[in-house]
């Protein structure tokens, strides 16, 4: 993009040096002197009353400093206003294997792990909801007291005339899909350093400090402040390199409110690293999700009419539960022209861990299921599949049914850019032409989109999402002090990229102070794919109001209007005298007034750096003031250089910061209908994928040769980066659609580790072709929008529409293992039917599956409540090939 | 966290033999440790001692004998075994299944004496400490019962390596070091499928050696492995098929499974059904038959029994065809 000289480049992340050598610091990399190791014990049943705890004999063993109980913090909080159900550590009851009961706090991890078998914790077991639709139907022994029949929220929503839509279609398909629970599985497990400054007046405790794996430190310091009973601005929140969230760290997880009680406890720095089998148990993944779907279509392919039933198997906790059901029913809508929609949505208690917000959050299940409905219907009315959808395109700028402002919409383009590459109309049905062998080819087409923020935060209010301060001084460094919380996906990089664009200096006189709550000014965090929408522009207008001081000031000294400034590349012109060669740049600039033998041989340029080598000192500033000086006197006068600029501008205001802020405008707030807050983004990017893949009809396993996937992301600020984030989701949705579930059994989690847990390896991850669409959005920060989340949903339907067509079964169940693809195969020939996925029709699921093997509750280890459902239905399996 | 021990770290086998014997049962074996130190981070074994044999000289290598066949040092990596050209050319199946195992980074450290002694895996039991407890433990480690086969007092982990499959198919035999001196005894007869007792393998003795007989070389092979991951993960199923030709007829067939049964399982009527054949299709499907019904697999994975016998069926078909169609 030549209008740009950073923004649209594809520059390395500006913090992938220190991650790649290993100087960069992760939370579990932090220690302290005095530092004690936090080891939680974890409730063996799912849901149970805690009689008593008795700690004494831990506490007794030589080297443990104190055991923290829930009584020691029993404040309630929790991610949404709506939803404050948790305690550090549980409060009279737990509710899942793994909940939270107490923390030893040790010298060594070693003896808080020998102390946690000497705690004795006394329980009276409660009968447990595994199942969300057996969970509704309970009226005693609630998971918790104040959420009749284990509902944490359920919506009504009725928009337009759904009766009248079905009445107008020419065909209509409805059927019940299920999606899995699956969670983030970030590298780095959650970690947290906690710990206590002196009140420097009393002596007693004062500040409380937190360095924690986390999206979002502002939010953490609220719930600690809630928890604590302190001030917030008595906690600092930083957060040090995170390995990775996808929305698991993008709420308050127990150990960091844990770490910070048992730190007040012991008085001490306190330091808790999950385990990954805890990172599990902490999960806030994507719910188990069951949509009942009902689309109606006319023959010309348009779309009259949607309904969904949707209930998500929560867990035990409301989490962002309540934002979840909501945004699976407001995004049915944006994405096509839907007139009339019809939602009911059920967010569920069961006792297992909670779920929460996983990349792509509450689309993804539903959007499975529509894309994958919206093939069944191309095919009942004869249409293309591509060719439906491009039928249903909308409008912009343009409101949906539902309260949604659509603005740019790149999905057009989108759509025939995968369209184009696949080859979609020559090989689409026609792949298996004469193969008479088991393994099938197949084409899958599917659409997604998602926002670029919320346009209302959590906690509701006028107030900015997001500010961003930016300060120069007179070594013309340019620091960002921004709350954005960079946690992978590359946010200081983009911050440096727009201030530096704005500013017309290079990337490497930014350096990006961020998310720390004492020095950087507040950004809700980074989750709903906000950060570079609400950040950006934040960004951009700091760097704008600092360019309006350089400008005026360069425009003074030029003799010239402020609208004749130019500022690009470290220099600072006169509109028609640019400075033509490369050897104009700023240091070369500086270079050549007072120091030509520094030139280097062989290229005749000025390399970076041998500025302060001139006159054998290495006092910079005091040089470069002596050179600026000397170069006022005597350089040209109708261009500077960026750093002359910037002493010009500090001579004029005395200190040259700026400071911006964003808000989501009124208009793009969303409709006042009950729930209507959820959903409603300033800008939206849109996604197309083509999935090519072959399926193995003798053993049902489908492997994915290729996917061709287009992304709108209004513009690409860095375009590699942009690459990686819609590579990583599509990566990230072939592991939901394949192969990655949480397995039950009676609250037991089988498979609470990254070898059981089956996340997709580097050889299950395809070729995946990337195609970025700039749709250029008229509010985003020169017209981005969000790139990281949005391709995910669009792969798990891609890819079950490509199985469809190269075997012709129709999976409503995912993940799309080699069993439920067999099962439905066999079936589908006509085969001997062998039982091979746990009762449950994979093209028909009715019913979520548990494992099967018997937990008999007779052994040395703990029993269940014989009123629990899941010992009612306990089912005895025989031993196959007897 | 792994468990406090005392390290013994012998150099000769005589060393090995006589700390065995000296500290017995306290003692736990490791070699390459990629399989057991997750398990004692999991508390499934918590040993007073352990003793790492990977400074005991001479095992580490394949030592081709001629006349004889071939010798390989229990301590010999996955890896080394994987880059033998003597092994490819000569013993097909090894290779096919040894390159199944793991991962490359995981083969580095592996070794085949680790491989045919690995632990028998559950889902029952292949879980931290606090997840038995929550299960209420299994009579493999802790408890009194199986959550596999209910009211079952029999152990049902699985067998859960590669190599031993094609070992068996090789008519391997191994040798066994104790105080006493070496003995020898074919593989076969090394396992008891039985999941909590899975070898016969003295708490005083050491695996040293793996032979394979030069009248099986030059066998092809084929080794298929079921998995949800084509790297990392076990063998949800597995099967090795080792034939011999004559002109254009089978000679002599092997066919061997694992990932199924406490044990790895050579499969008997398999060479009637293919000794003499032109192998068809549905000769191939016969073993394979043969083979799903000597499988016996129980919920002690995520994919169901079903369908683990059902891919042991497709997976021997395939198998005793690649084979039989290789040079």
């Amino acid at each position: 993009m030549s209008d740009f000289s950073v923004i649209g480049k594809p520059i390395s992340l500006i913090d992938a040096p220190s991650k790649t050598t290993g100087q960069g610091k992760y939370a579990d990399d932090l220690y302290m002197p005095g530092m004690l190791i936090g080891k939680i014990l974890h409730s063996p049943y799912p849901h149970a009353l805690i009689k008593s705890i008795d700690a004494s004999k831990a506490e007794a063993l030589e080297g443990v400093v104190a055991v923290v109980v829930g009584s020691d913090a029993p404040n309630k909080y929790g991610i949404l206003p709506v939803g404050h159900d948790e305690t550090a550590l549980a409060v009279e009851k737990v509710r899942y294997v793994g909940d939270n009961v107490a923390c030893v706090v040790a010298v060594s991890e070693s003896i808080a792990e020998q102390a946690l078998e000497l705690i004795d914790v006394e329980y009276e077991l409660l009968p447990a909801y595994f199942d969300p639709e057996d969970a509704m139907k309970a009226e005693s022994d609630l998971i918790h007291d104040h959420r009749p029949n284990n509902i944490e929220k359920d919506y009504h929503h009725v928009f337009g005339d759904p009766e009248r839509g079905f009445a107008e279609a020419d065909a209509f398909v409805e059927g019940r899909f299920i999606a899995n629970e699956v969670t983030h599985a970030a590298m780095e497990p959650h970690a947290t350093l906690a710990y206590f400054e002196f009140d420097p007046q009393t002596g007693n405790e004062g500040r409380l400090i937190v360095q924690s794996s986390t999206q979002v430190p502002y939010y953490l310091q609220h719930k600690l402040s809630i928890v604590l009973d302190m001030p917030m601005q008595q906690i600092r929140v930083i957060k040090p390199l995170v390995g990775g969230g996808f929305g698991g760290k993008s709420e308050i997880i127990p150990l960091e409110i844990i770490a910070a009680v048992a730190a007040r406890k012991a008085k001490a720095p306190v330091k808790i690293t999950y385990s990954r089998e805890e990172v599990f148990w902490a999960h806030r993944g994507r719910p188990r999700t069951i949509i009942d779907l009902k689309t109606g279509i006319k023959k010309d392919g348009a779309i009259t009419a949607v309904a969904a039933k949707v209930i998500q198997d929560g867990g035990a906790y409301c989490s962002y539960g309540v934002v979840t059901i909501l945004y699976s029913g407001a995004l049915l809508g944006a994405l096509y022209d839907i007139p009339n929609i019809k939602y009911d949505g059920f967010r569920v208690l069961t006792n297992k861990p909670a779920c929460g917000a996983m990349r792509g959050h509450g689309t993804v299940n539903v959007r499975f299921a529509f894309e994958s409905q919206l093939d069944e219907l191309a095919t009942k009315i004869g249409m293309d599949p591509a060719d439906v959808r491009r039928r249903n395109l909308l409008q912009p700028p343009a409101v949906t049914v539902n309260g949604l402002r659509v603005q740019s919409y790149g999905l057009p383009e989108c759509i025939e850019k995968v369209w184009s590459a696949s080859q979609w109309t020559q090989r689409k049905g026609k792949l298996n032409a004469g193969n008479t062998g088991p393994m099938k080819r197949g084409l899958g087409m599917a659409c997604s989109h998602y926002v670029s923020g919320a346009a209302n935060s959590i906690i509701r209010s006028d107030m900015p999402h997001s500010t961003v301060n930016i300060k120069i001084d007179r070594d013309g460094g340019v620091i960002i002090y921004t709350g954005a919380s960079d946690i992978g996906q590359g946010s200081d990089t983009m911050v440096a990229q727009i201030a530096a664009e704005v500013l017309g200096c290079k990337i490497r006189r930014v350096k990006v102070i961020a998310a720390d709550t004492d020095l950087t000014p507040i950004d809700i965090g980074s989750y709903s794919s906000r950060v570079t929408f609400m950040n950006g522009n934040a960004t951009l207008r700091a760097a704008q109001e600092i360019k309006n001081k350089i400008a005026s000031a360069a425009a003074r000294k030029m003799n010239c209007a402020v609208e004749e400034v130019n500022m690009r590349d470290d220099m600072v012109w006169r509109t028609g005298k640019k400075p033509s060669s490369n050897g104009a740049h700023a240091e070369d600039i500086l270079e050549l007034v007072d120091a030509p033998r520094a030139l280097s041989p062989e290229t005749g340029e000025s390399p970076l750096g041998t500025v302060r080598e001139v006159s054998g000192r290495v006092e910079g500033q005091i040089l470069r003031g002596s050179l600026q000086q000397k170069r006022k006197d005597e350089g040209p006068k109708d261009r500077m250089s960026f750093e002359e600029a910037v002493v010009t501008a500090i001579e004029v205001n005395g200190a040259l910061s700026g400071t911006g802020s964003y808000a989501p405008p009124t208009d793009a707030r969303g409709g006042k209908h009950k729930g209507g807050g959820v959903g409603p983004s300033p800008a939206y990017s849109y996604a197309a994928q083509v999935a090519e893949v072959e399926v193995d009809e003798e053993t049902g396993h489908v492997s994915v040769i290729k996917m061709w996937a287009a992304h709108d992301c209004g513009r690409a600020l860095n375009p590699v980066s942009v690459e990686g984030q819609v590579i990583g989701s599509v990566w990230m949705g072939l592991g939901q659609a394949l192969q990655e579930e949480f397995v039950w059994k009676d609250g037991l989690l089988m498979n609470a580790g990254m070898l059981e847990y089956k996340s997709p390896s580097s050889v299950e991850s395809p070729e995946i072709e990337c195609f970025i669409v700039e749709s250029v959005d008229p509010e985003g920060p020169f017209g981005a929008k969000e790139a990281s989340e949005g391709s995910l949903a669009a792969a798990i339907p891609a890819v079950a529409n490509a199985i469809y067509d190269a075997v012709g079964v129709r999976l409503r169940e995912c993940p799309f293992t080699p069993e439920r693809v067999l099962s439905a195969i066999r079936a589908k020939n006509g085969e001997k039917k062998i039982s091979m996925t746990g009762g449950v029709d994979p093209t028909n699921p009715h019913k979520l599956r548990e494992h099967g093997g018997a937990v008999v509750y007779k052994g040395k280890g703990p029993k269940r409540h014989e009123q629990d459902p899941s010992r009612k239905a306990a089912v005895v399996p025989g031993v196959t090939g007897d | 966290m792994l468990p406090s021990f005392q390290l013994l770290r012998p150099r000769t086998i005589e060393d090995a033999v006589s700390l065995l014997a000296k500290h017995s049962p306290e003692v736990q074996i490791v070699a390459g440790g990629t399989d057991l130190l997750p398990s004692m981070k999991q508390r499934l074994f918590s040993p007073a001692y352990l003793m790492d044999i990977r400074g005991i000289e001479g095992l580490q290598r394949v030592r081709v004998v001629p006349g004889y066949g071939v010798e390989i040092g229990a301590l010999t990596s996955l890896s080394t075994i994987e880059d033998s050209s003597y092994i490819a050319t000569n013993y097909q199946v090894l290779r096919e299944a040894v390159l199944a195992v793991a991962s490359p980074i995981l083969r580095n450290m592996g070794t085949i004496g680790g491989n045919i002694c690995l632990d028998t895996r559950c889902l029952w039991y292949n879980q931290s400490l606090q997840w038995r407890k929550g299960c209420g433990f299994c009579i493999k480690k802790d408890g009194d019962l199986c959550h596999v086969a209910p009211g079952g007092k029999i152990c049902w982990a699985v067998w859960s390596s590669d190599t031993p499959a094609a070992l068996l198919c090789l008519n391997a035999e191994i040798e066994v070091a104790d105080a006493q001196g070496f003995r020898r005894i074919p593989l076969a007869d090394f396992y008891t499928n039985i999941g909590d007792a899975r070898m016969k393998l003295g708490k005083n003795e050491l695996l040293t050696r793996v032979f394979l007989p030069e009248s099986m070389s030059g066998y092809s092979g084929s080794y298929k492995k079921l998995r949800m991951r084509d790297s990392i993960d076990y063998p949800l199923a597995g099967v090795a098929v080792a034939i011999k030709k004559k002109g254009k007829q089978v000679q002599d067939a092997r066919v061997a499974i694992t990932g199924v049964n406490p044990a790895p399982w050579l499969i008997t009527g398999a060479d009637h059904a293919l000794i003499g054949r032109e192998v068809s299709e549905h000769d191939a499907m016969v073993v394979g038959e043969l083979a799903a019904r000597t499988a016996k697999p129980l919920t002690t994975s995520l994919l169901t029994p079903e369908y683990r016998r059902e891919i042991i069926r497709v997976y021997t078909k395939r198998a005793v065809l690649q084979a039989f169609q290789a040079n």
